[in-house]
Protein backbone atom coordinates (compact mmCIF):
# COMPACT_ATOMS: atom_id res chain seq x y z
CA UNK A 1 0.00 0.00 0.00
CA UNK A 2 2.93 2.33 0.90
CA UNK A 3 4.14 1.87 -2.26
CA UNK A 4 1.05 2.59 -4.27
CA UNK A 5 0.80 5.70 -2.23
CA UNK A 6 4.04 6.94 -3.49
CA UNK A 7 3.07 5.60 -7.19
CA UNK A 8 0.40 7.86 -7.02
CA UNK A 9 2.17 10.90 -5.47
CA UNK A 10 4.63 10.56 -7.89
CA UNK A 11 2.14 10.72 -10.84
CA UNK A 12 0.55 13.76 -9.43
CA UNK A 13 3.65 15.52 -9.16
CA UNK A 14 4.52 14.70 -13.26
CA UNK A 15 1.13 15.63 -13.58
CA UNK A 16 1.65 19.25 -12.46
CA UNK A 17 3.90 19.51 -15.81
CA UNK A 18 6.27 21.73 -13.74
CA UNK A 19 9.02 21.24 -15.87
CA UNK A 20 11.54 20.31 -13.07
CA UNK A 21 14.68 21.54 -14.89
CA UNK A 22 15.51 18.33 -16.27
CA UNK A 23 19.36 17.51 -16.02
CA UNK A 24 21.12 19.20 -18.37
CA UNK A 25 22.42 17.49 -21.67
CA UNK A 26 19.47 14.93 -21.11
CA UNK A 27 18.04 14.50 -24.70
CA UNK A 28 14.68 13.81 -25.10
CA UNK A 29 13.23 10.87 -25.98
CA UNK A 30 11.92 10.82 -30.03
CA UNK A 31 9.39 8.19 -31.49
CA UNK A 32 12.07 5.27 -33.56
CA UNK A 33 9.70 6.40 -36.65
CA UNK A 34 9.50 9.56 -36.89
CA UNK A 35 11.06 11.06 -39.72
CA UNK A 36 11.75 14.71 -41.08
CA UNK A 37 12.31 15.75 -44.03
CA UNK A 38 12.17 18.29 -47.02
CA UNK A 39 8.75 18.61 -48.98
CA UNK A 40 10.31 21.42 -50.57
CA UNK A 41 12.52 22.02 -52.25
CA UNK A 42 14.05 18.66 -53.49
CA UNK A 43 17.64 17.28 -53.96
CA UNK A 44 18.88 19.54 -57.07
CA UNK A 45 16.56 21.52 -57.31
CA UNK A 46 17.41 24.41 -59.48
CA UNK A 47 16.40 28.09 -58.00
CA UNK A 48 16.29 31.22 -60.20
CA UNK A 49 16.20 34.01 -58.35
CA UNK A 50 17.98 32.60 -54.71
CA UNK A 51 14.91 33.44 -52.82
CA UNK A 52 12.51 30.47 -52.32
CA UNK A 53 10.29 29.05 -49.49
CA UNK A 54 11.40 25.97 -47.64
CA UNK A 55 9.05 23.33 -46.61
CA UNK A 56 9.59 21.49 -43.47
CA UNK A 57 8.26 17.45 -43.23
CA UNK A 58 7.64 15.99 -39.96
CA UNK A 59 5.94 12.51 -39.80
CA UNK A 60 5.00 10.69 -36.72
CA UNK A 61 6.14 13.67 -34.56
CA UNK A 62 4.53 16.87 -33.80
CA UNK A 63 5.80 20.77 -33.93
CA UNK A 64 6.02 22.86 -30.58
CA UNK A 65 7.85 26.13 -30.00
CA UNK A 66 11.05 26.10 -27.76
CA UNK A 67 11.14 25.72 -24.13
CA UNK A 68 7.47 23.23 -24.40
CA UNK A 69 7.93 20.25 -23.72
CA UNK A 70 5.30 18.25 -25.19
CA UNK A 71 5.97 14.34 -25.58
CA UNK A 72 7.24 13.83 -28.96
CA UNK A 73 7.47 17.19 -30.28
CA UNK A 74 10.49 19.11 -31.66
CA UNK A 75 11.21 22.25 -33.77
CA UNK A 76 13.12 22.83 -36.98
CA UNK A 77 16.63 23.82 -37.37
CA UNK A 78 17.74 24.22 -41.20
CA UNK A 79 21.17 23.74 -41.54
CA UNK A 80 22.80 25.58 -44.24
CA UNK A 81 26.23 24.72 -46.18
CA UNK A 82 27.28 22.37 -42.72
CA UNK A 83 28.10 19.05 -41.63
CA UNK A 84 25.18 17.62 -38.44
CA UNK A 85 26.43 19.43 -35.55
CA UNK A 86 27.43 17.38 -31.92
CA UNK A 87 24.04 15.50 -30.84
CA UNK A 88 24.64 15.81 -26.81
CA UNK A 89 24.78 19.76 -27.28
CA UNK A 90 21.94 22.37 -27.86
CA UNK A 91 22.50 23.09 -31.50
CA UNK A 92 24.64 26.51 -32.65
CA UNK A 93 22.66 29.61 -33.85
CA UNK A 94 24.11 30.70 -36.36
CA UNK A 95 23.83 31.68 -39.96
CA UNK A 96 24.58 28.11 -40.88
CA UNK A 97 22.16 26.86 -38.26
CA UNK A 98 18.88 28.09 -38.58
CA UNK A 99 16.37 27.81 -36.02
CA UNK A 100 12.90 27.59 -36.18
CA UNK A 101 11.43 28.16 -32.47
CA UNK A 102 8.25 29.82 -32.79
CA UNK A 103 6.95 26.42 -34.15
CA UNK A 104 7.23 27.53 -38.29
CA UNK A 105 7.02 24.81 -40.36
CA UNK A 106 8.58 27.32 -43.54
CA UNK A 107 11.13 29.31 -44.03
CA UNK A 108 11.82 32.24 -46.59
CA UNK A 109 15.24 31.80 -47.21
CA UNK A 110 17.70 33.53 -49.80
CA UNK A 111 21.11 32.42 -51.32
CA UNK A 112 24.17 33.88 -53.18
CA UNK A 113 24.83 31.91 -56.36
CA UNK A 114 26.29 28.50 -56.25
CA UNK A 115 25.46 25.17 -54.93
CA UNK A 116 24.36 24.80 -51.21
CA UNK A 117 23.80 21.69 -48.94
CA UNK A 118 20.57 22.30 -46.73
CA UNK A 119 19.57 19.82 -44.21
CA UNK A 120 17.31 19.95 -41.60
CA UNK A 121 17.59 18.86 -37.96
CA UNK A 122 14.71 18.72 -34.77
CA UNK A 123 15.38 19.95 -31.41
CA UNK A 124 14.03 19.66 -28.68
CA UNK A 125 12.59 22.41 -25.91
CA UNK A 126 16.43 23.19 -25.38
CA UNK A 127 17.44 22.84 -28.80
CA UNK A 128 18.82 19.76 -28.21
CA UNK A 129 18.83 17.07 -31.35
CA UNK A 130 16.79 14.25 -29.47
CA UNK A 131 17.86 10.80 -28.90
CA UNK A 132 17.59 9.17 -31.40
CA UNK A 133 18.38 11.93 -33.10
CA UNK A 134 15.51 13.18 -36.01
CA UNK A 135 17.33 14.40 -38.89
CA UNK A 136 16.61 14.59 -42.74
CA UNK A 137 18.81 13.37 -45.75
CA UNK A 138 21.27 16.33 -46.72
CA UNK A 139 20.12 17.64 -50.13
CA UNK A 140 22.07 20.08 -52.66
CA UNK A 141 20.47 22.83 -54.46
CA UNK A 142 21.66 25.08 -57.14
CA UNK A 143 21.32 28.59 -56.61
CA UNK A 144 21.37 30.50 -60.43
CA UNK B 1 0.01 9.23 4.70
CA UNK B 2 -3.80 8.85 3.87
CA UNK B 3 -3.71 12.27 3.65
CA UNK B 4 -0.90 12.68 1.68
CA UNK B 5 -2.14 10.66 -0.85
CA UNK B 6 -5.61 11.74 -0.85
CA UNK B 7 -3.96 15.20 -1.58
CA UNK B 8 -1.88 14.10 -4.46
CA UNK B 9 -4.94 12.05 -5.92
CA UNK B 10 -6.75 15.35 -5.42
CA UNK B 11 -4.19 16.93 -7.40
CA UNK B 12 -4.23 14.42 -10.65
CA UNK B 13 -7.65 14.61 -10.79
CA UNK B 14 -7.54 18.61 -11.00
CA UNK B 15 -5.15 18.99 -13.39
CA UNK B 16 -6.82 16.28 -15.22
CA UNK B 17 -10.20 18.13 -15.61
CA UNK B 18 -8.81 21.63 -15.58
CA UNK B 19 -7.18 19.66 -18.81
CA UNK B 20 -10.69 18.85 -20.24
CA UNK B 21 -12.52 22.15 -19.55
CA UNK B 22 -12.65 24.69 -22.25
CA UNK B 23 -10.32 27.96 -21.55
CA UNK B 24 -12.84 29.63 -20.13
CA UNK B 25 -14.56 32.62 -21.47
CA UNK B 26 -14.14 32.52 -25.06
CA UNK B 27 -11.69 36.01 -26.36
CA UNK B 28 -10.38 34.93 -29.54
CA UNK B 29 -6.31 34.72 -29.56
CA UNK B 30 -4.47 37.14 -32.07
CA UNK B 31 -3.20 35.83 -35.25
CA UNK B 32 -0.88 37.82 -37.57
CA UNK B 33 -2.43 39.42 -40.29
CA UNK B 34 -0.63 38.02 -43.20
CA UNK B 35 -0.80 34.42 -41.91
CA UNK B 36 -1.65 31.93 -44.51
CA UNK B 37 -2.70 28.68 -44.09
CA UNK B 38 -3.35 25.73 -46.93
CA UNK B 39 -3.78 22.24 -47.96
CA UNK B 40 0.09 21.64 -49.20
CA UNK B 41 -1.32 18.09 -51.05
CA UNK B 42 -3.73 16.94 -52.48
CA UNK B 43 -4.80 20.14 -54.65
CA UNK B 44 -7.97 21.04 -55.44
CA UNK B 45 -9.95 18.94 -58.05
CA UNK B 46 -6.99 15.89 -56.90
CA UNK B 47 -8.83 12.38 -57.92
CA UNK B 48 -6.98 9.95 -55.37
CA UNK B 49 -7.44 6.49 -55.22
CA UNK B 50 -10.44 4.50 -53.12
CA UNK B 51 -9.37 2.21 -50.80
CA UNK B 52 -6.19 3.38 -50.28
CA UNK B 53 -4.84 6.18 -47.85
CA UNK B 54 -3.42 9.46 -48.78
CA UNK B 55 -1.76 11.96 -47.57
CA UNK B 56 -2.73 15.24 -46.61
CA UNK B 57 0.03 18.18 -46.20
CA UNK B 58 -0.73 21.43 -43.99
CA UNK B 59 0.92 24.40 -45.31
CA UNK B 60 1.75 27.52 -42.93
CA UNK B 61 3.08 30.43 -43.33
CA UNK B 62 3.49 33.50 -40.87
CA UNK B 63 2.94 31.43 -38.07
CA UNK B 64 3.68 28.70 -36.12
CA UNK B 65 3.03 24.79 -34.89
CA UNK B 66 1.99 24.18 -31.35
CA UNK B 67 0.14 21.97 -29.46
CA UNK B 68 -2.84 22.31 -27.90
CA UNK B 69 -2.61 23.67 -24.47
CA UNK B 70 0.57 25.93 -25.35
CA UNK B 71 -0.05 29.28 -25.39
CA UNK B 72 3.15 30.94 -27.13
CA UNK B 73 2.48 33.97 -30.00
CA UNK B 74 1.23 33.60 -32.99
CA UNK B 75 1.18 30.01 -32.73
CA UNK B 76 -1.95 27.36 -33.15
CA UNK B 77 -2.79 24.11 -34.44
CA UNK B 78 -4.03 22.49 -37.27
CA UNK B 79 -7.86 21.40 -37.50
CA UNK B 80 -9.20 19.58 -41.05
CA UNK B 81 -12.37 20.07 -41.86
CA UNK B 82 -14.18 17.30 -43.78
CA UNK B 83 -17.41 17.59 -45.82
CA UNK B 84 -18.59 20.44 -43.28
CA UNK B 85 -18.54 24.55 -43.66
CA UNK B 86 -16.56 26.08 -41.15
CA UNK B 87 -17.53 26.60 -37.33
CA UNK B 88 -18.47 29.11 -35.19
CA UNK B 89 -16.47 31.98 -35.01
CA UNK B 90 -14.79 32.23 -31.54
CA UNK B 91 -16.06 28.97 -30.14
CA UNK B 92 -14.15 25.77 -29.65
CA UNK B 93 -13.57 23.59 -33.00
CA UNK B 94 -15.96 20.59 -32.18
CA UNK B 95 -14.33 17.11 -32.45
CA UNK B 96 -15.85 14.88 -34.24
CA UNK B 97 -14.94 12.94 -37.79
CA UNK B 98 -15.89 15.87 -39.77
CA UNK B 99 -13.62 18.06 -37.69
CA UNK B 100 -9.88 16.26 -37.23
CA UNK B 101 -8.25 17.81 -34.31
CA UNK B 102 -4.07 17.82 -34.47
CA UNK B 103 -3.22 18.72 -31.05
CA UNK B 104 0.33 17.18 -31.12
CA UNK B 105 1.20 19.80 -33.52
CA UNK B 106 1.77 17.24 -36.48
CA UNK B 107 1.37 18.96 -39.85
CA UNK B 108 -0.06 16.55 -41.81
CA UNK B 109 -1.98 13.04 -42.10
CA UNK B 110 -2.64 9.95 -43.56
CA UNK B 111 -6.13 10.43 -44.77
CA UNK B 112 -8.96 7.60 -46.56
CA UNK B 113 -12.61 8.66 -47.49
CA UNK B 114 -15.08 6.80 -49.28
CA UNK B 115 -15.48 6.77 -52.77
CA UNK B 116 -16.92 9.53 -53.89
CA UNK B 117 -16.69 13.91 -53.99
CA UNK B 118 -14.95 15.41 -50.76
CA UNK B 119 -14.34 19.01 -49.17
CA UNK B 120 -11.58 19.90 -47.14
CA UNK B 121 -10.36 22.80 -45.77
CA UNK B 122 -7.74 23.60 -42.65
CA UNK B 123 -8.44 26.01 -39.86
CA UNK B 124 -6.33 26.80 -37.40
CA UNK B 125 -6.98 26.61 -33.66
CA UNK B 126 -5.60 28.20 -30.33
CA UNK B 127 -4.37 26.34 -27.50
CA UNK B 128 -8.23 26.01 -26.90
CA UNK B 129 -9.45 25.02 -29.88
CA UNK B 130 -11.18 28.43 -30.63
CA UNK B 131 -10.00 29.81 -34.34
CA UNK B 132 -7.99 32.98 -34.19
CA UNK B 133 -8.82 36.65 -35.04
CA UNK B 134 -8.75 36.50 -37.71
CA UNK B 135 -9.24 33.47 -38.49
CA UNK B 136 -6.87 31.65 -40.32
CA UNK B 137 -8.20 29.28 -42.51
CA UNK B 138 -7.56 27.80 -45.84
CA UNK B 139 -9.04 27.53 -49.10
CA UNK B 140 -11.91 24.89 -49.43
CA UNK B 141 -10.87 22.20 -52.00
CA UNK B 142 -12.75 19.58 -53.62
CA UNK B 143 -11.38 16.08 -54.11
CA UNK B 144 -12.78 12.84 -55.46
CA UNK B 145 -12.11 9.50 -54.28
CA UNK B 146 -12.73 6.83 -57.12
Amino acid sequence: MRSTMIFFALLAVSSLGAPVCAQPAKSTAAPANAQVYFIWPHDGSVIVNGKFWVRMGLRNMGVAPKGTGSPATGHHHLLVNTALPAMTEPIPNDRNHLHFGAGETEARVELPPGKHRLQLLLGDKDHRPHNPPVYSKPITVVVR
Amino acid sequence: MRTVFAAAAAMAMATALMALLPGGPASATAAPANAYCYIGWPTDGQVVAAGKPFRVWFGLRHMGVAPKGVAFNNTGHHHLLIDTELPAAGEAIPSNRNHLHFGAGETETMLELPPGQHTLQLLMGDENHVPHMPPVQSKKITITVR
